[in-house]
């Protein structure tokens, strides 16, 4: 069997994903996750070297690595690097086959990309220089209320009259929020607005790129229920989430590596004995 | 996946360039000093600058002062003095560098530079020009004169346009005429327009050579390098000589097959002036995909010669006003530079558009938006929207920058090999 890797070194968590294929199939063999701090060389070694023993493998059974994120070039053990553009894609590809859009909100960064039937990145829209609409503007409205990150979305559901957010400005976020906090305003509502004001700016976003479906949405962000549901609300679509959602850079990655293997393949069968299916 | 490639062209035509830049900067220093030859402050894009030659004066480039101190690195400081004046965030950072300058006593070079004789505002497109040089004649203490010309509202001019345009180029004759104590030499003036045709010529054969396949050159990147000439020696002789050079440098590559790169990998056309105090790096995000382009908007600020147009010294005040009415990109309108970037893709033969959003040149940047919108959905032609500053270094973000690059080369190379390209294909 050929192994392959995919690292994803994204700016607020480290994502390496471990792949092998045997003709018929893509088996995941592990995945592991971790935060990626300061030392950004020295998280995707760790990363990678988790995936290994979680694998009960050596590195150098690995026959490909690809790296992605902002990371990708302090890899040392990469072969080569991709952008995570063009790996959210073609993860959402294998993983949801017939994705035309893909929706990447992750710590820092929020990307709205148009996919080709093969998986091809067709156009891509970005934040740019500014945390409007990312991980980090929920994490800032989740410690003003005092929640933790996985609480606010389910949290969120329970709104029955959200409030407005004007601002999408990660700072200035906390004052509307301690505005309505000092009106004796609901948690739930004031975190269904937030939820809702950054759905919106995502729309303006993914709008640029023609939004189609299938839509898919991936990275961190696509843990919280409540911005899937927000994002659901303002695009009036379905959007589908799978449990690798978080992991999709590193899964494209690492498909990306097996092609590099002389594996070929379109979409297929995602094995995954480690952790969740995702297919 | 991004590889790092050869080395970019590098031919004798860059070190005659600076060669010429540099002499113009001493007869700057020199008309600092002496006052001699007589200078005229004012703007690149369709300006009168055959003018000047009737006179035997010299024109003096605040935008160009600005781009060589980016270039250099020095751009900051002076931005950072003209906001502690007050110049707002938001101000043209090209009006901030220069402003800055003028306070702290900077110039690109380390010369001097002159107070110019006349402050010549040619204003084509650009309002900011004018309140630019209201500042520059308050500063120095020159004459101004705000040249007053009408945008283009339709394909071409109207008579009365030109007519409008040709009588203020008299009156700023007499102006000079009067500031020098020269008299205008009208016979030098035709024949400088007569050598601003042959350079148009030169210029625009230069540029089609980009439609060879590799390109000699990169028509962004070396292009500006070959835009300093332009604009300081157009009129003159030394211009002529030193594009025919350069033309028949590059036609000679372009013959023998040899581009910028070992092996061309994609062709595309650039809309918007470059990030000049990270020009190098920006420069290398292209080089690492083998990327050449082979046409640009930004090229065509001082004329637009590639689609035939050329001064006529039969009617010389008469083409000055053409030039400075119609045929430079920024005092027409959208439309026409829509048209002008799709001619570029399909005679050029590129495989997609990049768009360089200027934060703070609101006549350059104001509709990319629409204009990226146009080329992805109306065209089919894969367009990237980048972000950051011509002149202030705080609007640049490096790895933001290279990865949206890196991606968009990364989707060129996949469209190659899949249905995507055949979906640009038939947009052509």
């Amino acid at each position: 069997m050929r192994i392959a890797a995919g690292v994803d070194v994204g700016s607020t968590q480290t994502k390496a994903v471990l792949v092998g294929a045997n003709g018929d199939g893509v088996n995941v063999l592990s995945r592991s996750l971790i935060d990626t701090g300061a030392n950004v060389r020295r998280a995707a070694e760790k990363a990678f070297d988790e995936c290994c023993q979680a694998a009960g493998i050596s590195q150098s059974d690995v026959g490909f690595v690809v790296g992605t994120g902002y990371g990708r070039y302090n890899i040392s053990f990469g072969h080569t690097q991709m952008t995570e553009i063009s790996c959210h894609a073609r993860g959402a590809h294998f993983l949801c086959p017939g994705t035309r859009t893909v929706i990447d909100m992750g710590g820092q960064d929020a990307k709205a990309i148009g996919v080709g039937p093969s998986g091809e990145v067709l156009d891509f829209v970005m934040n740019d220089k500014c945390a409007a609409g990312t991980g980090r503007f929920l994490a800032n409205a989740a410690e003003v209320m005092g929640l933790g990150l996985d609480d606010i979305g389910p949290l969120s559901l329970r709104a029955t009259r959200p409030v407005k957010i004007a601002t999408v400005c990660t700072v200035f976020v906390e004052s509307d929020i301690l505005s309505y906090l000092s009106q004796g305003k609901r948690p739930e509502d004031i975190m269904e607005g937030v939820h809702l004001a950054i759905a919106k700016r995502t729309l303006s976003l993914a709008r640029r790129v023609n939004i189609e479906p299938l839509i898919t949405m991936t990275g961190g962000v696509a843990r919280n229920i409540g911005m899937v549901r927000a994002l659901e609300t303002v695009l009036g679509q379905k959007i589908v989430v799978t449990p690798d959602a978080q992991f999709m850079g590193a899964v494209g990655a690492a498909l990306f590596s097996l092609e590099k293997l002389g594996e070929s393949f379109e979409s297929g069968v995602w094995r995954d004995h480690a952790v969740s299916s995702g297919n | 996946m991004a590889e790092k490639s050869a080395s970019e062209y590098r031919g004798s035509i860059h070190q005659q360039q600076k060669e010429l830049m540099l002499d113009w900067y001493q007869r700057l220093d020199h008309a600092a000093e002496t006052g001699d030859p007589p200078t005229v402050s004012m703007m690149i894009s369709g300006n009168c600058v055959e003018l000047l030659e009737g006179f035997g004066a010299i024109p003096l480039y605040p935008e160009v002062n600005a781009l060589q101190l980016a270039i250099r690195h020095q751009s900051l400081e002076p931005i950072l003095a003209a906001e502690e004046m007050g110049y707002a965030g938001d101000n043209c950072a090209y009006v901030k560098a220069d402003i800055g300058c003028m306070l702290k006593g900077i110039t690109p070079t380390g010369g001097r530079l002159p107070k110019p004789t006349l402050v010549l505002c040619n204003f084509v497109g650009c309002n900011t020009y004018v309140k630019w040089f209201e500042h520059v004649a308050a500063f120095t203490g020159a004459p101004l004169y705000v040249l007053d010309v009408p945008f283009l509202r339709g394909d071409q001019p109207s008579q009365a346009d030109i007519d409008y345009v040709v009588r203020q180029l008299k009156e700023v004759v007499l102006q000079i005429e009067m500031l020098t104590g020269r008299k205008f030499d009208y016979d030098r003036f035709r024949q400088s327009v007569a050598y601003s045709s042959e350079v148009e010529d030169l210029w625009s054969q230069i540029k089609h050579l980009a439609k060879y396949s590799p390109s000699p050159f990169d028509a962004y990147f070396d292009a500006i390098t070959l835009m300093g000439p332009l604009y300081v020696y157009r009129g003159k002789r030394e211009g002529v000589e030193f594009f025919r050079a350069a033309l028949n440098e590059l036609k000679e590559k372009a013959q023998a097959g040899n581009g910028i790169y070992e092996q061309e990998r994609f062709r595309v056309v650039v809309e918007g002036p470059p990030p000049y105090p990270y020009f190098r790096t920006f420069r290398d995000m292209f080089a690492s995909w083998s990327a050449v382009a082979v046409a640009s908007t930004y090229s065509t600020v001082g004329g637009l010669w590639e689609f035939g147009f050329r001064h006529d010294p039969k009617c010389p005040f008469e083409s000055v006003a053409m030039h400075m009415l119609a045929q430079n990109v920024t005092n027409r309108n959208y439309l026409q530079r829509y048209d002008q970037i799709r001619r570029y893709v399909q005679e050029w033969k590129a495989d997609g558009v990049i768009i360089h959003f200027v934060k703070s040149c609101r006549l350059f940047s104001a509709g990319q938006g629409d204009m990226r919108d146009y080329f992805t959905k109306q065209l089919g032609v894969p367009t990237l929207y980048i972000e950051s500053d011509l002149e202030d270094p705080r609007y640049f973000a490096e790895a933001q920058t290279k990865n949206r690059i890196d991606a968009f080369f990364e989707s060129l190379e996949h469209a190659k090999h899949t249905a995507g390209h055949a979906v640009f294909e038939r947009s052509r």
